[in-house]
C-alpha cells in the first residue's frame, strides 16, 4: 500500500511530523546525573571485616549475573552435546574456536595448553560481563532500569588484570627458574650499570602494563555507558521532542557500537594476557 | 577564573588534546595493517590479530586522557 505513494509525499510526510514535533513543547527541564549511574550504593548493608566492606552493591550483583549466565551456559552446553551441532552449540564452538586458536593459538608458541584454561575463562568472563552492561536491568536508583557494567568498575578490572600479572610472573619463574627469569630482565652485552638502570625500567614497565590493562578496559567500559546516558540526558536537557527523536537515532548507533566495542575489548585483554604470558614463557637468552 | 571553571575547561583541554596522538595513531596502524592485507591477502589472520593488539595498546593513551579528564571532574577539589 505505501509503495503508491509517490516520492514527494513521502517526502511532505517526513517533514510534517519532525516540524510537528518541534512544534510540541517539551516538558519541564529534568536533570539527569552522569555520574550518578556509576556510584555504588550498598544494596544490602553488610558489617566491615576489618578494612574491607562486605556490602553487597550494583557491581557484586552485576559480577554473580554474569557467573551464572556462564556456569548456566556450560552446563547446557555440556549436556546437551550432540554431534550435529543446533544454533546454539554452533555458536559456543564458534566462541571456543576463537579463543583457543584466534588468541591462544596465534600469540603463544609453547604452553598453549597450560594457559588456555585462563586465558578463556578471562576472554569468556570479561565477554559476558561487558554484554550484560548493555542490557537494562532494574538496579538504578529507585530500582529503575539502568545501565551498569561489572567491568566499569575499576576494582574489577584491577582483580582481572592483577590474575594476569601474577601468572605472568608464575609462568616465566616456573619455566625459566626465578635467578635466570630476572636475570633475562638485563641485556647480556650491557655495561655494569646501565644494566641495572634497565632491569629497573624493565620492572616499572612490568607495573605499567599492570595499569594499562586495568584501565584500558575500565576505561572503555566507562566512557561507552557515559556517551550512552549523555545521548538519553540530551533528550531532556533540550526539552524538545524533535531532539529527542534524532538523539534515539543516536543512541542507538552508539549502542550499536558499544556491542562492538564489548566484544573487541574481551578480544584485546584476553590476547593481551596471552601475549604477556607467552613472554614470559618465551625469553631470548 | 574561579577553580571549578579552571577544572572543567581542563578536563575538556585534556581528553581534546589527549585524543590527537591516539587518533593519529590509529588512523596509521589501521591504514598500514589495510595495505598489508590488500598486499598479502593470505596473512589478513595474523595481521589482523597483531592489529588489534596494537589497537589495544594505542587507544590506551586516549583513555588515559579520558581517566584525567574523569579525575578532574569529579575527584579533584
Amino acid at each position: 500500500m505505501l509503495k503508491r505513494v509517490p516520492r514527494w509525499a513521502k517526502l511532505i510526510g517526513v517533514v510534517v511530523v519532525l516540524v510537528g514535533l518541534a512544534l510540541i513543547p517539551g516538558r519541564a527541564k529534568q536533570q539527569l546525573e552522569v555520574a550518578k549511574e556509576f556510584e555504588l550504593t550498598p544494596i544490602v548493608k553488610l558489617p566491615h571485616v576489618g578494612p574491607v566492606d562486605l556490602s553487597i552493591n550494583k557491581a557484586v550483583v552485576y559480577l554473580w549475573i554474569a557467573t551464572a549466565v556462564i556456569a548456566v551456559a556450560a552446563l547446557v552446553i555440556n549436556r546437551t552435546l550432540k554431534a550435529r551441532p543446533g544454533r546454539f552449540q554452533l555458536a559456543m564452538e564458534g566462541l571456543f574456536e576463537l579463543a583457543r586458536n584466534g588468541i591462544v593459538g596465534s600469540v603463544m608458541k609453547s604452553g598453549a595448553d597450560t594457559w588456555f584454561p585462563y586465558i578463556g575463562a578471562a576472554f569468556v568472563f570479561v565477554l559476558v560481563s561487558n554484554v550484560i552492561g548493555l542490557v537494562p536491568l532494574p538496579f538504578a536508583e529507585h530500582n529503575q532500569l539502568g545501565f551498569y557494567a561489572a567491568t566499569a568498575n575499576l576494582y574489577v578490572t584491577l582483580t582481572l588484570a592483577l590474575f594476569t600479572f601474577a601468572f605472568t610472573h608464575y609462568a616465566g619463574i616456573k619455566k625459566n627458574g626465578p635467578v635466570h627469569y630476572f636475570k633475562n630482565w638485563m641485556p647480556k652485552g650491557a655495561p655494569p650499570v646501565l644494566r641495572e638502570f634497565i632491569f629497573v625500567i624493565h620492572g616499572v614497565s612490568e607495573i605499567f602494563r599492570l595499569v594499562s590493562l586495568s584501565v584500558r578496559l575500565f576505561a572503555n567500559m566507562v566512557a561507552g555507558h557515559a556517551i550512552l546516558a549523555v545521548f538519553f540526558a540530551m533528550a531532556l536537557i533540550f526539552q524538545s521532542y524533535l531532539a529527542a527523536a534524532i538523539l534515539q537515532g543516536g543512541s542507538a548507533m552508539i549502542y550499536l557500537f558499544e556491542i562492538f566495542v564489548a566484544v573487541i575489548q574481551a578480544f584485546i585483554f584476553a590476547i593481551l594476557s596471552a601475549v604477556y604470558i607467552g613472554g614470559a614463557l618465551e625469553q631470548e637468552h | 577564573m574561579d577553580a571549578s571553571a579552571a577544572k572543567l575547561l581542563g578536563a575538556g583541554l585534556s581528553m581534546g588534546l589527549g585524543a590527537i596522538g591516539p587518533g593519529v595513531g590509529l588512523g596509521i596502524l589501521i591504514g598500514k595493517a589495510l595495505e598489508g592485507i590488500a598486499r598479502q591477502p593470505e596473512v589478513s589472520g595474523d595481521i589482523r590479530t597483531n592489529m588489534f593488539i596494537g589497537i589495544g595498546v594505542t587507544e590506551a593513551v586516549a583513555l588515559y586522557a579520558f581517566v584525567v579528564a574523569l579525575i578532574l571532574i569529579f575527584v579533584a577539589k
